[in-house]
Order: structure tokens, then C-alpha cells, then sequence
């Protein structure tokens, strides 16, 4: 398993080097994913906004969830895509997930999370869509500050999506990344579906 | 930029969609609007309330009637991309003249100077709520929204500019 991980690794795009902070100088590091890192450092601060209607947007005023909560003391699988409503996105990269939850569950998993650059009322539409709201928690990572921590914005713009994020999953316990995909390419779909992180458990 | 007003002409850009074989275009507005009477109308965001209940059923609703009255075009353009914007047109499904443009980063909306921050609200960079009223790209009517309102960018109130 330790190989596979390491190969995939090799493969991606980001290599693996940690950012660190110069003495004398104040500067925001930005750690880069990789199996080992506390995904709550390196995501400092940071929020995500759950997937909801304009309603429930307002009735919790516009309430956010910072990454400590979705991710402290709990077993998470998450996978990132470049955007709602696109086809990779929306035909085997969420489906995957989708159809596969019970195995999920049964390796006590706490929670499966999508999360996308999109506004949390577009993934809430999209959630619906897809029929995976009551199984997959969709949040938004509206203003791109989640992947630009973790490195794994985007620039899509050639495709008209502007700043996006890559297309990647990772396993976390408690924080610390315990496995990790990216693809080579946002468009591609090889190593980020559910059956590969499955075997990562 | 001060945001658009009657008298001014109306500032080319580049906007998208996806045409009905899921074919990705860039559109350029006076391609759309040279040498004829069009309603541009912005809205904040895709899939949110006033927007999706109110704004833009009442364009579409109305439409017959502004084509009566010489308009050529009437389109619908928020902050979103286009796979965004083809999804939400898509729920209406009785919809036949209204067209719905995205102008993904913000870079017409810009333009016009009708841009709003809603990063509190989880939304970034967006547009006002508006309606404008263009002949032959010089503005007409420019009816725009101070805040989250819906009281003059309605279909009803741009009919009675023309």
C-alpha cells in the first residue's frame, strides 16, 4: 500500500515540499498535501461554507464551518473537483462516491465530503441534482482559500471556469492526511474516484 | 468605474455559453447588440432566490410582450460560469427568448461598474440587480438596485421605458 502511495505521489503534480517560516520575517507558509500533514495547519483559519439554500443561508447567518470541525477527531474521505455541473465532475467523480457509501460506512468512515470553488447555493443545487445530498456532505470553497492553502488551486481559466481547483481525494484521521490523489491533469479521472481510496483505508 | 448610465455606450465585452448541442461559445456583447434594442439584466447569483422566483421568471413571462415592443434580445447575465448558467437556464423549461450569458470572473460586470462584494453571503465578487434598457448600444434606461431589492429592475418597470 506504502508503494502505491509513493507512485502516485511521484505522479502528481505537486511535489512534496513543506513551506516554512523564515526568522525575522513574517510570511504565510503554504503547505502542499501530501500523507503525514495535519490538514488543520496547513488549512489555518480556513473555512468552508456546507451546501444550502439561499433560506438556510440566512437563517444561519451565513454561517461557516472551519476545517477544524469538519475534520478534528474524526474519520474523513473528501474529494476535490474543478466544478459543479461539469461533466467529469457530475458523471463518474461524485457517482463514484455516491454508489459506494455503505462500503464507507462499513470501514467507519464519519464522513464522505465534495468540495468544489462554487458558491454553497450552486452545490446545493447540484447536490440535489445528483441525488447525493443525504449521502455526501457538498461544501463550497467559494473563494478558493481551502485548495490555495493545500496548494491544489487551479488556474481553468482556458476552460472558462476561472481560478478552479485540481481534481484530487484524500483520506484524514483527525486531521492528518493518511492517503492522498491527485490527478495528473483536472480532466482526467485515474486516481481520485472512490475504488482507488477505498484501497487506502 | 462609475456604474453605467443613461446616455453612455454600452462597453463591448466577452461573455459564454453553451449553445442547445452543448457547444461552449464566446460571445461578444455588440455582436449582440450593434444596431439593435436589447435589455440586459444582471443578477447576483444563479440558483438564489430573488433571482431565480422573481427576476428572472417576470423577463421571461414578459418576453412576448418586449419583442412586441422591438426588442430584439433580452439577456439575462450573472457572475458564474457556464456550465452554472446552462444548468439553471435549464430549469426553465418554458423559456424560448430569454438568453442567459455568464460573465464567470466578473470582467463585464466590471465594465458596466456594477459589481458588488457578497463574500459575506459566501457568493465573492458579483453583479447588482439591474436592468438596462440599450438601442443600438447608447443606454436608455438604466434601472439598478442599491442593495439586495428587487424594486426597479423588473421586467414591468424596464416595459415602461420602452
Amino acid at each position: 500500500m506504502a508503494t502505491n502511495i509513493l507512485r502516485r505521489a511521484a505522479s502528481s503534480v505537486i511535489t512534496s515540499k513543506t513551506g516554512s517560516l523564515l526568522t525575522g520575517t513574517s510570511r504565510r507558509s503554504y503547505a502542499s498535501v501530501a500523507v503525514g500533514i495535519d490538514i488543520v495547519s496547513a488549512a489555518h483559519g480556513v473555512s468552508l461554507q456546507k451546501a444550502r439554500s439561499w433560506d438556510e443561508g440566512v437563517s444561519s447567518n451565513f454561517s461557516t464551518t472551519s476545517v477544524k470541525d469538519i475534520f478534528k477527531g474524526k474519520k474523513v474521505v473528501i474529494f476535490g473537483l474543478p466544478g459543479a455541473y461539469t461533466g467529469v465532475c457530475s458523471q463518474q467523480h461524485v457517482p463514484s462516491y455516491s454508489k459506494n457509501i455503505d462500503k464507507f460506512k462499513a470501514k467507519g468512515i464519519d464522513s464522505v465530503i465534495c468540495v468544489a470553488v462554487n458558491d454553497p447555493y450552486v452545490m446545493n443545487a447540484w447536490a440535489c441534482k445528483l441525488t447525493a445530498k443525504d449521502v455526501i456532505d457538498f461544501y463550497g470553497d467559494f473563494d478558493g482559500s481551502f485548495h490555495k492553502s493545500l496548494e491544489l488551486g487551479k488556474d481553468l481559466s482556458a476552460a472558462l471556469l476561472g481560478p478552479r481547483s485540481q481534481r484530487w481525494s484524500a483520506y484524514v484521521v483527525d486531521g492528518k492526511v493518511k492517503a492522498f490523489n491527485v490527478e495528473g491533469a483536472p480532466s482526467d479521472f485515474k486516481v481520485s474516484g472512490a475504488e482507488v481510496i477505498l484501497e487506502q483505508i | 468605474m462609475a456604474p453605467i448610465a443613461v446616455g453612455d455606450v454600452l462597453p463591448d465585452g466577452t461573455l459564454s455559453c453553451f449553445d442547445a448541442e452543448d457547444k461552449l461559445h464566446k460571445v461578444s456583447v455588440h455582436s449582440l447588440a450593434a444596431g439593435k434594442k436589447v435589455i440586459i439584466f444582471g443578477v447576483p447569483g444563479a440558483f438564489t432566490p430573488t433571482c431565480s422566483l422573481k427576476h428572472v421568471p417576470g423577463f421571461i413571462e414578459r418576453a412576448g410582450e418586449l419583442k412586441s415592443k422591438g426588442v430584439d434580445e433580452i439577456i439575462c447575465i450573472s457572475v458564474n460560469d457556464p456550465f452554472v448558467m446552462k444548468a439553471w437556464a435549464n430549469t426553465y423549461l418554458e423559456n424560448k427568448d430569454v438568453k442567459f450569458l455568464a460573465d464567470g470572473s466578473a470582467t463585464y460586470t466590471h465594465a458596466l461598474g456594477l459589481e458588488l462584494d457578497l463574500g459575506d453571503k459566501g457568493l465573492g465578487t458579483r453583479s447588482r440587480r439591474f436592468a438596462l434598457l440599450v438601442e443600438d448600444l447608447k443606454v436608455k434606461a438604466a434601472n439598478i438596485e442599491s442593495g439586495g431589492e428587487f424594486t426597479v429592475s423588473s421586467a414591468d418597470d424596464i416595459l415602461k421605458a420602452l
